[in-house]
């Protein structure tokens, strides 16, 4: 379980003049489940973006399974196969069904057959409890079960980590649980992963670990306990006092 | 209203549009093959691409149609082919320059409408291909094209009705399609108004036509949006 996954050194991001993340130091460990918090400007999820380099570092290394991402001469792309990533509008292709959602990159990019590429998608949407809308178009379906789908679309390309971008955002309120209880069971099944949320509650029943960002830098990285209720910061003290 | 030129003269207004609705036909089919290269030419990385395409649009969205039928007449028609067309009887001396300067027209108008259409799709959906390992070639091909495709077939059949109703602008150079029979039986018959306006209903016929089965197609492509 000591076997460093993600590690950050130095990542700074600036959008224009305004730098948003100030040198962030990090390191995911493999079966971690790591989750950021923090006040919506605080970098959080540039940071996580940054992990899959969807959104490019100004300076800095990410470093992934020993290879650094950041150095154009490495295969971005070959790596970000191992990278799942979940995101708050669920971005599921519109033209696809679902199948073919969840199917399209395991074919065109890892080059499986379509029998056993389906035959893996059915067992993902049994596991995230729609094993009866394989054949239906995104639009048809409500926010959480898009996200579901959209989480078994990034478990198709059996990625080492999953990050996950405010997965509960965007959905109404009577929908979040059926998503959380999807990202609870995959914690428990040993995957990692790495959450941008605000479900505290969430966050402290599930992660191993909690980082606190604010203002572009790691404010507090602890257990759930050390955050929620022995944190001695008193910015961590502030936002929590405002959303718990 | 004298409509007394019909019995006589109704093949003119026959061949004219057949002229029409073959000259439409070429131009929408090369100038959006025109249009997509000049899209992706302006979406390019190398500079130099970028810009020629850029000055294209720029010249032919900046300059009226007729002035460029001219030009195009002028440039062209010295050294362009004498036969007739041995169906529709037309000059391909003069035929020639005006299907090439339509195309080239419609081109530089398809190019943006391909290019907003392309823009149109969010950016979430190629984040997501590309979180995938889809690497960009494919991401293009199999989400964002399809996608575009969706927001461009409308206002590419838009731009079908625009060259049905622009490619009356040939009459200045000669070519015998719909509007300028209908001059000619004008000019022959010294009726000065009915023919122009029967032109104008044949236009409008097929305008029309093209609309309703554009809105039906679109009908169908559209089905996998509802709920």
């Amino acid at each position: 379980m000591t076997e460093t996954l993600i590690q950050i050194d130095n990542l700074h991001k600036y959008f224009g003049k305004n730098e948003v993340l100030k040198g962030i130091h990090l390191e995911i460990k493999k079966g971690e489940v790591v989750v950021i918090i923090g006040p919506s400007g605080s970098g959080k999820s540039t940071l996580l973006r940054s992990m899959n380099l969807l959104e490019e570092a100004t300076s800095g290394k990410v470093i992934f399974e020993g290879v650094d991402i950041t150095d154009p001469k490495n295969d971005l792309f070959a790596m970000r196969e191992k990278m799942g990533m979940v995101f708050q509008q669920f971005n599921l292709f519109p033209n696809m069904t679902v199948l073919d959602n969840i199917t399209l990159s395991p074919i065109k990019t890892k080059g499986i057959a379509r029998s056993t590429a389906e035959k893996m998608a059915h067992e993902l949407l049994e596991k995230v409890g729609l094993p009866d809308k394989a054949n239906a178009y995104p639009q048809s379906l409500s926010g959480g079960q898009q996200q579901r789908i959209a989480i078994a679309r990034g478990l198709a390309m059996e990625p080492d980590v999953l990050l996950f971008d405010e997965p509960t955002s965007a959905l109404d309120p009577e929908m979040v649980g059926e998503v959380l209880s999807v990202m609870q069971d995959l914690a428990k099944s040993g995957m990692t992963m790495v959450i941008v949320t605000h479900e505290m509650g969430f966050a402290r029943e599930v992660a191993d670990r909690v980082i606190f960002m604010a203002d572009g830098v790691v404010v507090e990285d602890g257990t759930p306990k050390q955050i929620f209720e022995e944190t001695k910061e008193q910015r961590t003290k502030d936002f929590l006092g405002k959303v718990l | 209203m004298n409509f007394s030129f019909l019995p006589t003269y109704l093949p003119y207004f026959n061949y004219g549009a057949l002229v029409t609705i073959f000259v439409s036909l070429l131009v929408v089919f090369f100038g959006t093959i025109l249009g997509v290269l000049l899209a992706f030419a302006q979406r390019s990385k190398f500079r130099l691409l970028v810009w020629l395409a850029n000055i294209y649009v720029w010249i032919f969205r900046g300059t009226p149609m007729v002035v460029q039928i001219m030009i195009s007449f002028a440039m062209m028609h010295i050294n362009a082919p004498t036969f007739q067309l041995g169906v529709l009887g037309v000059d391909l001396s003069r035929l020639l320059p005006g299907i090439i300067i339509l195309s080239m027209n419609s081109g530089a108008y398809v190019s943006e409408t391909v290019r907003a259409g392309i823009n149109a799709v969010p950016k979430g959906q190629i984040e997501a291909a590309y979180s995938l390992g889809i690497r960009p070639k494919n991401a293009m091909r199999y989400v964002v094209m399809p996608q575009a495709i969706k927001n461009i077939l409308p206002a590419l059949g838009n731009e079908f009705v625009t060259i049905i109703k622009d490619s009356s602008l040939l009459s200045t150079i000669g070519v015998m399609e719909l509007w300028n029979g209908a001059s000619t039986v004008a000019t022959t018959t010294y009726i000065p108004l009915e023919p122009l306006l029967f032109a104008a209903f044949y236009y409008l016929i097929m305008t029309s036509i093209l609309t309703l089965a554009l809105k039906a197609f679109e009908n169908r492509m559209g089905q996998g949006d509802k709920k």
